[in-house]
Parts: structure tokens; C-alpha cells; sequence
């Protein structure tokens, strides 16, 4: 493996942001394909974040600097892998649902997908069903995430994923959600794909969702 | 007389304390600049009017929300009209909570989803008969002085649950309660109950027989719904707790000063907006202040820093000369177990010792997600124990015993003497659950473990006959209220059964 990419997985694990930045485009200007870097560059860096988070020798506020990281080395290489017909890991549409304000679960997925080299779209908090109909339309996501704190508000996961089955686009996409109050019997009752109990899950639980596809 | 008190400083109870008097004003002051300086976004345009017309600058308006800063002196207004002291009764009156300065209560904490069932050990979704029998424990333990619906009613309609929490609460205690509600139409009907039950407004007002619970987003966030619920509990002489819960680390900055400067500036607000309302509305701040955990990413309710931060955020309030919501009596631990008791023993003590009002969350596991009648009943226990620290060592002639010591002198013996005969009972604190037998005494009495001690309180207190607190009529009017709600509500419910 060539030094640049060794470095760049330094850069990831470390959360360096510009770092990582720069060193993607060197390797580019020395025409390693953006494949390449994205195999054995960015994902070895992410996968011993993973591994580190797990065995407890990182943290949150860690992997998510991580993640951010890779974000922005993933940034540059998208046109490239996107121009050579690579396959991107997938697209998330994420948003807290209707009459909820609590989104910190939802970033906290938001930012750890990220680093797992998902493509997201944030529709924020307090999210109306139709919203979430229009947002899948619009950016042809193979996911939907749905999160609520509130035992009154999950109720809305339910309403959403009914509208979406009424406009006729619940095969399209797979739907996974979380919060709080909801555990996988209920998501299992609304008719969600799957439920994860916190972000690490949620990242497996995407991933699955994607290969399952 | 042995001792010549001159200018003696007495504690009558241990203190203890985090912040020195300077800290304290560094955090208020501070809290005054985020308040003025980055303001708190209020999703109520009635209530951004309302603090418009109060002098408050509103910028960066959107449909439904705006920005607003309230600037110094309106706290300093908003502080002259609040009331200092504030007082919730029971419904007959004959328990009360007289919140101000170092007055403790302890109490339950509210709307758990999941529970344990006493009798199988299966954490299920809570129901109208847990909540119920939670109640009936509330009654029953004599170191609960304030209830709080310990599991959501999850086998009623979902929009309408927490009028059968009120009514369920209402079954099983004469304590005085702090309510949660759905939505505005669930804090009318509830106070509407309350009317019946303590007969009528006026009554209401000689002493209102529940607070209300009330929770802000961190960070800064004020939601439609909070301030509609503000301003009716201002309208209507309701105290309310307006207690956000920010974690640390994640929706509030990882250091705990940072955590408690925003916590007040939040809870500043829902004082200025009160205030303005009404002057004297009746207001307890505080909440659950804690930090995230950073490998699980859940809200700590068992560590050090949330006991260590209901602390001095106490201190703060006292300072404030504001009544204090704080947290103690919960745990992480998934079942009543080692871990549970640990961290209860560790918050209770901390809480006790700082001397908070309304010290909420007995009963508490797993984050608040699952509540505990075991976890309840220990924490009953170690309240006491904790309040006979509370107690102290005084240091009267009598207590220092010094004739007692001259007339037994050395080689003797104190059982016998009357100055223990009359104050062992008060002086020595007596467990209940806990065991100090002997090993033989112990295997005699069935090996039995803390845990499983308890679990026979629970059961005992469960499967003891009690005397109905509301009579059928009342009982009757109350249900009423609940299925009229319920009727209003059941189109919404019959599409989708989410909840089985």
C-alpha cells in the first residue's frame, strides 16, 4: 500500500479533517484511482475507528471527528467514483418526526453513518409525513430513518410510514427507526424495516438493510 | 455546664457544598449574557409577543419561531414577582410540600414506556394497574412525599393516557403529585380533575394539589407546546416545573459549568415569560442535568456528574431563592441490583446533603426508560438512612453526655442507664430491610439477599388491603372526564395499533 493512503487512514483515525483532505488529493494527483483510496485509504481508517470504538478505546465525540474526516476526504472522491461507476454505500433520508424537536439522536445516527461512508439528507426536526414522501421523490434514498423521544410522538413514525405506503413508494425504500421510547416490537408493529437501539446499531442495522436490497 | 456557647456556629445538619457564593454568580451572570447575548428560540408566537411586549428583542423570525433575547433587567423585574416559596397539598391536605431554601421532598419520577412486573420480573409496557400500584406504594412508603406517574399508560388510547395516569395516581395516593401531559388539552382535563377532587377553584388556590411538568429542548429551544403550557399554568395559579434536561456533552457544552449556565438560562426564560404573564406565577426550576455517556450515547441518570451538577445547581437556586426540582432515587442498571442500589446510595446522599426541594426520579432505571417498585422501596430506605445523616451530631449537654460518663465512669456499662433507654430510639437509626444479623441468624431466616428482601416489600405492600381513597361518585366524575377525552380522540387511534 502505497505511503499516502497509510498516512490518510492515520488522518482518519485521528479525526483530522484538513489532513485527510489534502492527502486524498495528493494521492489523486499522483493517480492513485479514487477506488483505491476509498479501499485502502479512507475504509481501513473508519474500520480501526470501529474496532477502537468498540473495545472502548474511543469515544463518541472521537468517532464522530473520525467520521467528519472521512466526510471530507469522501467529498473529493465523489465525482470520481461516481464518474468511474462505483457503487457509493448508499443514501439515507433522516429526519425527527412530526411534533418533535429532540434530534440528538438523530444527528448522533446522522454523523455515524457518515463515517460508515453513507450519503445523508437531513430533513431536520418536527418532519411532517409529507415531507418525508416528497424527500424520498426527490433524492431516491435506499433508507429512511425516523426518530422520536417522545412516547406521544412515535405515534407520528407510524402516520409516516403509512404515507409513504399510500403514495405508493414503501418498496423503494427500506425504513429504519429509533428513540427513546420505541423498542423493535413496536417498529416491528409499524411496519419499520428495523430498529436500532442507538447509533453503533443504527449504522449495522443500515448496512444490513443495504445488503438485504 | 460543660460548654460555653459564644458566638457558636451550629450545623444542625451536615453540609455540603460545591460552589462558593463567587461561583454562583459567575454561572448566573453568565447565564444573564447567553440570555441577552445568544437568546433561546421560542416556537409560540404568542409567547414571543408576550416577551416583546416585555421588553425582549425578537430577531430572525420564521413561520412558526423566533429568537428571542431578553435582556438583563427583565430578569432582575421577572425576580421581584416570583414567588420564593411555593406550596403543593395533597388532597386532603394532609401531606404538603413547603418548597424554599432547604426544605427536601422526595418523590417518584414520571412516564417511564417500559416497567418491571413485581410478580414476574418481565419488563413489559407500563399499564393503568402498574401506575396504579406504583401509586398505592407512593401512599404506602413513608419517605415518598411527592408522587409522579411511574410508567406510561400504555393499555389506554395514546393521546389521552395521561388523564388515566392522573385518575390511576389519584386511586392509589393522597400525596401531592407532579402531573406530565400529552398536550394543552391534556393539562385542561387534568386540571379539571383536580378541581373535582379538591372541590373547586377556590379550593385549588388555598393549596393546589398538583404541579405541572413542564420541559424545554436544550439547547435553548422553547416549543409551542412549553410555552402554551406556561402560560396556562400561569393563568390559572398552577405551579409548574420548568426543568429542561440537557446532556452534557451533546445538547449542552461537555464541561458542567457550561451545562449549568444553560440550564438556568433556559429556565431564566420560562421565568421571564411567567412572570410576564402573570406576576407571582408560581415557578420551580431545575431538572436533570447529566452527561451522555460516550460509548453508549445514552443519558446518564446514575452517574457522578449528574448528582454532582443537581448539586450545585441547588446551591444556585437557593442563591435564585427559587424552589429546586432535582434528581436522585435512579439509576442505569436494567434491573434493581447492585449497580441500581449503588448509584441510588451515591445520588440520594448527594442530593439529601445539598438540600434540594423536589427531588424527583425514585424508582428510576435504565435511563428513566423502565421503572422499578423494587428500586422504589430501597430507595425509600435509603432515604431514611440518609436522613439520619441529615440529623447530625448535636452537641447539647445533654448530648455530650459528660454526667452520664462521670456517673458510669470506667469499666461500666451505658445499656441500662435511662440517658440511653430514652434516647437510643432517636439517636440510632433502626433499618427495616437492611440485615445486620448474624450468619446462622441469617441462613435461619432463609439466605435471603437485599433484592429479594425488598421484592417481599413490594409484594406485601402490593397484597395489603387498603381503604379506596376516592369514593365511587367521585371516582365516577373523575372516569368521566378520561372517557369524554377518550371519545374525542378515537378516530385518531383506530387506524393504527401501534401500541398492541
Amino acid at each position: 500500500m502505497s505511503r499516502v493512503l497509510e498516512r490518510l487512514s492515520t488522518a482518519i483515525l485521528e479525526g483530522d479533517k484538513d489532513k485527510a483532505a489534502r492527502l486524498v488529493e495528493r494521492a489523486l494527483d499522483q493517480g492513485v484511482p479514487a477506488k483505491e483510496i476509498l479501499d485502502n485509504g479512507l475504509m481501513p481508517g473508519m474500520d480501526e475507528v470501529g474496532a477502537r470504538f468498540r473495545r472502548g478505546d474511543m469515544f463518541v465525540p472521537e468517532v464522530i471527528m473520525s467520521a467528519d474526516a472521512m466526510q471530507a476526504g469522501l467529498d473529493l472522491l465523489r465525482p470520481h467514483l461516481v464518474a468511474g461507476g462505483v457503487e457509493l454505500v448508499g443514501k439515507i433520508v433522516m429526519g425527527t418526526v412530526k411534533g418533535d424537536l429532540h434530534d440528538i439522536g438523530k444527528n448522533l445516527v446522522d454523523m455515524m453513518c457518515e463515517g460508515a461512508g453513507f450519503e445523508i439528507v437531513d430533513l431536520g426536526f418536527n418532519v411532517p409525513p409529507e415531507a418525508f414522501v416528497e424527500a424520498i421523490k426527490e433524492h431516491k434514498p435506499d433508507i429512511v430513518g425516523m426518530s422520536a423521544m417522545l412516547t406521544t410522538t412515535m405515534r407520528a413514525m407510524g402516520y409516516t410510514i403509512k404515507a409513504i405506503e399510500e403514495a405508493g413508494l414503501r418498496d423503494r425504500v427500506k425504513i429504519m427507526v429509533g428513540g427513546a421510547p420505541v423498542d423493535a416490537e413496536f417498529a416491528k408493529r409499524i411496519g419499520a424495516d428495523g430498529y436500532g437501539s442507538n447509533a453503533a446499531t443504527a449504522v449495522e442495522l443500515a448496512k444490513q438493510l443495504i445488503s438485504a436490497n | 455546664m460543660q460548654v460555653k456557647p459564644t458566638n457558636q456556629l451550629i450545623n444542625t445538619t451536615p453540609v455540603f457544598e460545591v460552589f462558593t457564593e463567587d461561583e454562583i454568580e459567575a454561572i448566573y451572570y453568565s447565564a444573564l449574557r447567553v440570555l441577552y447575548e445568544t437568546g433561546v428560540r421560542v416556537y409560540c408566537m404568542e409567547g414571543v409577543d408576550l416577551a416583546h411586549s416585555g421588553g425582549a428583542i425578537v430577531e430572525d423570525v420564521t413561520e412558526d419561531s423566533a429568537l428571542v433575547k431578553i435582556p438583563p433587567w427583565m430578569v432582575d423585574r421577572a425576580r421581584a414577582t416570583l414567588p420564593r416559596k411555593v406550596t403543593i397539598v395533597g388532597p386532603d391536605r394532609k401531606y404538603r410540600m413547603e418548597l424554599y431554601k432547604n426544605q427536601i421532598y422526595f418523590g417518584t419520577g414520571s412516564d417511564t414506556p417500559f416497567t418491571i412486573d413485581p410478580y414476574t420480573g418481565e419488563r413489559r409496557r407500563a399499564t393503568y394497574e402498574d401506575v396504579k400500584n406504583f401509586a398505592r406504594l407512593a401512599e404506602a412508603l413513608p419517605n415518598i412525599d411527592f408522587h409522579m406517574s411511574l410508567g406510561i399508560v400504555q393499555d389506554r388510547a395514546v393521546g389521552t393516557y395521561d388523564r388515566w395516569q392522573y385518575l390511576a395516581m389519584l386511586e392509589g395516593t393522597n400525596k401531592p403529585i407532579n402531573i406530565t401531559a400529552v398536550d394543552m388539552e391534556g393539562v385542561r382535563d387534568q386540571f379539571e380533575m383536580a378541581l373535582i377532587r379538591v372541590g373547586g377553584k377556590e379550593e385549588w388556590k388555598k393549596g393546589p394539589i398538583f404541579s405541572l411538568y413542564i420541559e424545554p429542548v436544550s439547547p435553548l429551544s422553547h416549543s409551542k407546546e412549553v410555552v402554551e403550557k406556561l402560560l396556562f399554568a400561569a393563568d390559572n395559579d398552577i405551579p409548574f416545573v420548568y426543568t429542561p434536561c440537557p446532556l452534557a456533552g451533546a445538547t449542552a457544552p461537555s464541561t458542567l459549568a457550561g451545562t449549568a449556565v444553560q440550564a438556568l438560562t433556559e429556565s431564566l426564560f420560562g421565568i421571564v415569560l411567567s412572570q410576564l404573564r402573570k406576576p407571582g406565577a408560581q415557578v420551580i426550576i431545575g431538572g436533570l442535568m447529566s452527561n451522555m455517556d460516550m460509548h453508549t450515547t445514552v443519558y446518564c441518570y446514575g452517574s457522578p456528574e449528574m448528582a454532582l451538577l443537581s448539586a450545585g445547581y441547588t446551591q444556585i437556586t437557593k442563591w435564585l431563592e427559587v424552589p429546586m426540582y432535582e434528581t436522585a432515587g435512579c439509576s442505569d442498571a436494567k434491573v434493581f441490583d447492585e449497580q441500581a442500589a449503588m448509584e441510588a446510595a451515591i445520588n440520594i446522599a448527594t442530593a439529601a446533603l445539598v438540600g434540594g426541594n423536589m427531588i424527583h426520579d425514585v424508582g428510576y432505571l435504565e435511563q428513566g426508560l423502565t421503572s422499578s417498585m423494587e428500586m422504589m422501596v430501597a430507595s425509600d430506605e435509603i432515604i431514611d438512612m440518609v436522613k439520619r445523616i441529615l440529623r447530625g451530631i448535636p452537641i447539647s449537654d445533654e448530648d455530650l453526655a459528660l454526667d452520664v460518663m462521670a456517673e458510669v465512669g470506667p469499666g461500666g456499662h451505658y445499656l441500662e442507664h435511662d440517658h440511653t433507654y430514652e434516647r437510643f430510639r432517636t439517636h440510632i437509626w433502626q433499618p427495616k430491610l437492611i440485615d445486620r444479623r448474624g450468619w446462622e441468624d441469617w441462613v435461619a431466616a432463609g439466605s435471603k439477599t437485599y433484592g429479594q428482601r425488598v421484592h417481599d416489600r413490594v409484594i406485601e405492600i402490593l397484597e395489603t388491603e387498603t381503604e379506596p381513597l376516592l369514593d365511587e361518585a367521585m371516582y365516577k366524575e373523575l372516569r368521566r372526564i378520561c372517557e369524554l377525552a377518550d371519545a374525542r380522540h378515537k378516530d385518531e387511534e383506530l387506524d393504527m395499533k401501534m401500541f398492541g
